[in-house]
């Protein structure tokens, strides 16, 4: 009492103040005349609005009490202007109950350092946290519900205590049975789907989030929405590989699948070695001229132009054989040179043109090795390999 | 195989924009364009290494494909990155195949998927620490990568065979296809 006085006193404003003290202290008197009898029982009613700001008891009383028998406007001078309106609302609080319906929340001035403290109120607080640790839908609404319920008075308290108890036990209900209703299961995914953005930077994918939906009647937490999402993709990367390997698409079974994915890709590299034994058996013994051949097939009319005039070799004859050996043989040696040369600069170009236009690529398994028609490429050919020349 | 909604907007909803459209590989290796590609290759690297081996061929025509492939999938950079020690370890192992096939069989009996997949990580090349997932997709550009180099392979040895049987004919101008 003591140094609250001396407080205020030391504030030099009251002047200032004055007018709101007048109309404090007329309240006040109607207040302290009703709050009177409620102070008799001060853990009745006082008690719950200690409690409410978080002071103990006798500070409470006490400040009621210095509201009532100040008059003179110094002196009552509060120890600041929040100070007043927070004993007036206090007043008000304490008409509150016994005025008001139930389950009416007049407006009241919202006081920022009341929500403040009726937020930190232990049992609001016992309340909050149950709350938040069941979910992430309940929390919202509890937080809404503590400045909504500082301004109701106390009766009110236990009313809505029973209520979000209701309530949040609806929700610990729900979830614990695991998912029945897709409504809940919405909120999971999103809430599990937040969790996978921020966890799952999927595999290689090189990308963060995967949207998932989980379906009706399976399981929603979050494990398991990542494991299902995990084996779905395995699951559309086999059905690629089932399309790619021959005879597997009547398989049923992943097991029996990979099997015989494993078995393709043995037997392919099998054949792999083989026919590289083949070629090496083959290599010393071709002489490069008849490489040439193939080679040389879009130069070989080169020769021609370049005035070898030895074989008039039709485009007709071209495409049904592809590549004479012995018209190679008669090319001299620089022009193997060129072939080398011109292969790599026009390699792309020509193939590409090539495979546009003639795509009986393996018709004519022999020369024709890569199905090209020569007697197209030619044309095109002949002018760049002059320049080379 | 589990139908779905789910799938699909999961692989659509991933961003895979950086890729860009994405071939499936069953289309991307069968072009004749892509065959002609490799086959050229594979002809400067036989002539590069004339009579070396059948080893050296091997190597020569699995680089060639990795080349084609450009890099992008991890086989073909585990191929192009590391050929020594490929080498040495089919210097030493010949019999690779023998022993991936008991392999197979032994894996069988371990685990259904889990050891098929050890399998196959040991099969292509460079998987050996991915995840399920990639490693099939690997699998499977794999898998259509070999098919193209068997076809060009044996396309290129029937006509090397046949070539000089056919000079041998000693006809100028007409030259039939073997």
């Amino acid at each position: 009492m003591g140094p609250a006085r001396s407080s205020g006193v030391g504030s030099g404003n009251s002047g200032a103040y004055a007018t709101e003290i007048a109309e404090s202290l007329r309240f006040e008197e109607e207040i302290h005349s009703i709050v009177h009898p409620g102070l008799d029982s001060p853990p009745a009613a006082g008690g719950s609005f200690t409690a409410l700001l978080g002071l103990p008891a006798n500070q409470a009383v006490e400040l009621l009490h210095e509201t009532g028998p100040s008059e003179a406007p110094g002196s009552a001078a509060a120890p600041s202007p929040t100070g007043e309106l927070w004993r007036l609302r206090l007043g008000e609080h304490a008409a509150g109950p016994l005025h008001l319906p139930l389950g009416c929340s007049p407006t009241f001035p919202s006081n920022v350092a009341l929500v403040e403290r009726a937020a930190r109120f232990s049992v609001f607080a016992a309340e909050d946290s149950p709350a938040l640790s069941s979910g992430g839908g309940p929390s919202p609404r509890l937080k809404a519900e503590p400045p909504d319920s500082d301004s109701p008075p106390t009766l009110l308290i236990p009313a809505e205590k029973t209520q979000r108890l209701a309530k949040r036990k609806e929700c610990e209900k729900s979830k614990a049975k695991g998912p029945a209703k897709k409504s809940k299961s919405a909120e999971e995914n999103t809430a599990a789907a937040a969790k996978e953005t921020a966890a799952e930077n999927t595999d290689g994918e090189k990308l963060p989030y995967v949207h998932v939906r989980a379906r009706r009647g399976q399981a929603t937490d979050s494990h398991s929405l990542a494991e299902r999402a995990r084996r779905e993709k395995i699951n559309a990367r086999m059905k690629l590989l089932q399309e790619l390997v021959p005879g597997c698409s009547k398989i049923t079974g992943t097991a029996l699948v990979l099997d015989e994915i494993i078995n393709h890709v043995q037997s392919l590299q099998r054949q792999v070695e083989f026919l590289s034994m083949r070629l090496a058996a083959v290599n010393p013994r071709i002489d490069f001229g008849g490489l040439d051949s193939f080679l040389s097939a879009e130069c070989g009319p080169l020769a021609t132009a370049n005035g070898r005039g030895g074989v008039a070799l039709d485009p007709a004859l071209w495409s049904s054989h592809p590549v004479t050996a012995n018209g190679a043989r008669w090319l001299p040696q620089p022009q193997i040179r060129h072939v080398d040369v011109w292969p790599t600069q026009q390699s792309s170009t020509a193939w590409t043109r090539d495979g546009a236009a003639h795509p009986h690529a393996l018709l004519n398994p022999g020369a024709a090795l890569f199905g090209y028609d020569p007697a197209s490429s030619v044309s095109l050919n002949s002018n760049q390999l002059k320049t080379e020349l | 195989m589990i139908p779905s909604p789910a799938s699909s907007s999961s692989g659509s909803r991933k961003k895979r924009m950086k890729r860009g459209p994405k071939a499936r590989p069953g289309t991307k290796w069968r072009t004749a364009a892509q065959e002609r590609v490799y086959g050229r290759r594979l002809l400067e690297a036989l002539r590069a290494t004339a009579a070396l081996g059948p080893r050296a061929v091997k190597e020569a025509a699995d680089s060639a494909l990795a080349f084609t492939a450009r890099g992008r999938s991890r086989w073909s950079r585990a191929i192009l990155l590391s050929p020594r020690r490929k080498a040495r370890l089919l210097l030493r192992t010949g019999s690779k195949i023998r022993r991936g096939r008991r392999r197979a069989r032994a894996a069988e009996a371990g685990g259904r998927l889990r050891g098929r997949l050890r399998v196959l990580r040991r099969l292509v090349p460079g998987c050996r620490k991915l995840s399920a997932g990639s490693l099939l997709e690997e699998a499977a550009d794999y898998v259509a990568a070999l098919e193209m180099q068997v076809k060009a392979m044996r396309a290129l040895a029937d006509a090397l065979s046949a070539a000089p049987a056919a000079a041998a004919a000693a006809e100028p101008g007409s030259r039939g296809g073997v």
